[in-house]
């Protein structure tokens, strides 16, 4: 994994284990419904307006659309879900839990398991029809959240537990 | 056996009707300007504040005949509830902190409010209000029997007339102008009045446009700023009046201020994070600062803001002096050292510089943004306009980008990360420079954030999480190479496993 990187982000190594494949999917489905989706959908019907009531402007505007709207978010949508799976990894430590995310702005979150408060796993509607659940792990602070999506269903319930069960036996100094 | 259970003072009820002030005035000042004839709606108003007074008083009636007190042998109760009877008492070994506050209406009836605190979580009666005497009798009472026990060097600052000098250090000079204009502006606009109606406004901005404009518009900025300053002292002087900041206990740090309205924060030491200096561009070209504390338990983000204000800006040295005295020693069982007397290890040039590349991506963005951007924007007006803006254009780019590029080279020098004592420190900003220290301890995760352009830099934001203050402290643009390395030795243990060499510890 990550072999593209010459060194490793700021001296950490990444998390062991990667996204469930099957997380791509449901990012593609994501960037569809939010971004992509709707850009599309403005550009065709801009396309097709201008057709039947003004088709003297379709020189000008046909590549205006395609580069303002169409690129963009033709490229959103192959690129984020791929650059997501590079980049999303997860790992429970001995002592912390490890999160990496994101596919422009790369975040690594270390979590210690003697600060954890409470371990949540959610499903969205989308996630449940991919077979997919998102754990967060909360700690005192709201800036100290380590969220890990893009898991298959067993791999969170596994999480959820163990960091539970972890975060039980480790004495804790949560304040 | 039992003691007797004490009433509050009536006069609590007749706090009330201070609110009818604002309501019975818009009235008022509606019935000046429609000349006496109320309509339909200021009568449907009025009628509705009616309505509204006769519950609330009854409600506080009520509320005032079922609230009770007493002092126990070993305990403070206090009996109240308007449906439901509800019974709080606190241990009187527990009680940390007795206030004593007021709104101007209370001090005009003579009535004080009692807060007793144990400095934990939630842990406060409050006596909503008493006769003042009653209330000072009854906190002296509190406190001798109270298990306070003294701090080593309890008082870290009060107030100081000299300090207003760095009143007017603000960019609000200007903005709280403007805001109290927009504020009159909306009262004036609610009750139906047009200022732009009235003759002698009308008058006075038509002789403004015939004047001479390159007399009359430095003076009336002049008249803004001097308005303006007028007015931030006089809003310093409300805020800071009576200021006083103390450890009450070994574990209770308070801060007393307010002219008309006294507020009271106690802060416990537990709760404490760390503190943070913050030197806005004004005020830290004026050779000020003003002083935060990051703790837990003080409400919301905004909250917090407002309520962790420990020092106004005031003096450097002052500022750095009450930063270690906040700081301070855990009862001189930890070293002393650490900040000094004076927090002259605070001070700056003792920190850790961040990489060039920083410097480029600062001095980047100041000149694309501040300069670029704007130039290009007149640029092209003057292309589809007319020519003058193409001058102004070249002029604005010419003196736009020096100051952006000193402003740049300043916000990285101001960047710096170290490790002193059991304390982490983080500086950045140069329009709010901020200085914050943290307990090392009080750490609960790390993240570290990185954009396509960090990555190709080697630059790395690692991001220290408090249950406190800004929840998230930034160490911005740090070296990415060292960053793992550093939060390491910062707080041992946490990302121990992760790293990439661990041999290189």
């Amino acid at each position: 994994m990550a072999a593209h990187r010459h060194h490793p982000q700021a001296g950490l190594r990444p998390p062991r284990h990667a996204a469930d494949p099957r997380a791509r999917r449901w990012w593609t489905v994501q960037a569809l419904l939010t971004l992509s989706g709707p850009l599309l959908l403005t550009a065709v019907a801009l396309f097709v307006l201008s057709l039947l009531f003004f088709p003297g402007a379709l020189p000008w505007l046909g590549p205006l659309l395609l580069v303002v709207l169409v690129l963009p978010a033709l490229g959103y949508l192959l690129a984020m879900p791929r650059l997501r799976y590079r980049v999303h990894a997860w790992e429970l430590g001995g002592s912390a839990v490890y999160a990496a995310s994101g596919w422009c702005r790369h975040r690594r979150r270390i979590a210690p398991l003697s600060r954890v408060q409470t371990v949540d796993t959610t499903r969205g509607p989308l996630q449940r029809a991919f077979g997919l659940a998102t754990v967060t792990v909360t700690t005192a602070s709201t800036a100290g959240a380590v969220k890990i999506s893009g898991l298959s269903d067993a791999d969170a319930r596994l999480l959820a537990e163990r960091v539970a069960d972890a975060a039980r036996l480790i004495p804790g100094d949560a304040s | 056996m039992s003691t007797p259970w004490r009433t509050l003072d009536p006069r609590t009820v007749l706090v009330h009707c201070a609110w009818l002030g604002a309501p019975l005035g818009s009235l008022a000042l509606t019935a000046l300007a429609t000349g006496g004839r109320p309509g339909a709606r200021a009568w449907i108003t009025l009628g509705v504040v009616g309505a509204v007074f006769a519950c609330l008083t009854t409600a506080g009636l009520i509320s005032w005949r079922r609230t009770r007190y007493r002092v126990t042998a070993d305990s403070f109760e206090l009996s109240s509830g308007l449906f439901t009877r509800g019974l709080r008492a606190i241990p009187l070994h527990r009680v940390r902190t007795v206030d004593l506050t007021a709104n101007p209406v209370q001090r005009l009836l003579g009535l004080a409010v009692l807060r007793a605190g144990t400095g934990g979580h939630g842990g406060e009666l409050s006596l909503d209000a008493l006769a003042r005497p009653e209330a000072v009798r009854l906190r002296a009472e509190l406190l001798a029997r109270a298990g306070a026990h003294d701090a080593a060097e309890p008082l870290l600052a009060t107030a100081d007339l000299r300090r207003l000098r760095y009143a007017p250090l603000t960019f609000w000079v200007f903005g709280g102008v403007l805001a109290t204009a927009g504020a009159l502006w909306r009262v004036l606009d609610g009750i139906g009045v047009e200022p732009w109606r009235i003759g002698p406004v009308r008058r006075a901005f038509q002789e403004f446009g015939h004047s001479a404009l390159w007399l009359t518009v430095p003076l009336a900025l002049l008249a803004v700023t001097l308005l303006g300053v007028v007015g931030a002292v006089a809003l310093y002087a409300e805020n800071w009046w009576n200021y006083r900041l103390e450890w009450t206990d070994a574990d209770t740090l308070r801060v007393r201020r307010g002219l008309f309205t006294t507020r009271s924060v106690s802060v416990e030491r537990a709760r404490l994070r760390g503190v943070t200096l913050r030197e806005p561009l004004l005020l830290r070209m004026g050779g000020g600062a003003s002083v935060r504390a990051v703790a837990g338990g003080l409400g919301d983000r905004e909250e917090n803001r407002r309520r962790s204000v420990v020092l106004p800006p005031a003096p450097r040295a002052q500022a750095l002096r009450v930063c270690a005295g906040v700081l301070g020693t855990d009862g001189g069982a930890d070293d002393p050292g650490a900040f000094g007397r004076s927090g002259e290890a605070l001070d700056a040039d003792a920190l850790r510089p961040h990489p060039r590349a920083a410097l480029r991506r600062r001095v980047v963005r100041a000149l694309a943004w501040a300069v670029a951007l704007p130039t290009a924007a007149l640029a092209v007006l003057g292309w589809l306009l007319t020519p003058v803006l193409l001058y102004c254009a070249a002029g604005y780019a010419l003196s736009a980008a020096p100051l952006a590029y000193a402003l740049a080279r300043d916000a990285h020098r101001g960047l710096g990360h170290g490790v002193r004592g059991r304390h982490l420190v983080v500086r950045s900003g140069t329009f709010g420079r901020e200085t914050t220290v943290l307990e090392r301890r009080a750490v609960q995760a790390w993240t570290f954030t990185d954009t396509p352009f960090g990555r190709r830099n080697g630059l790395v934001t690692a991001t220290a999480a408090v249950a406190g203050g800004e929840d998230g402290y930034r160490i911005r643009d740090m070296s990415a190479e060292e960053a793992a390395v550093f939060v390491d030795r910062a707080t041992p243990g946490i990302l121990a496993e992760f790293l990439a060499h661990p041999s290189t510890r």
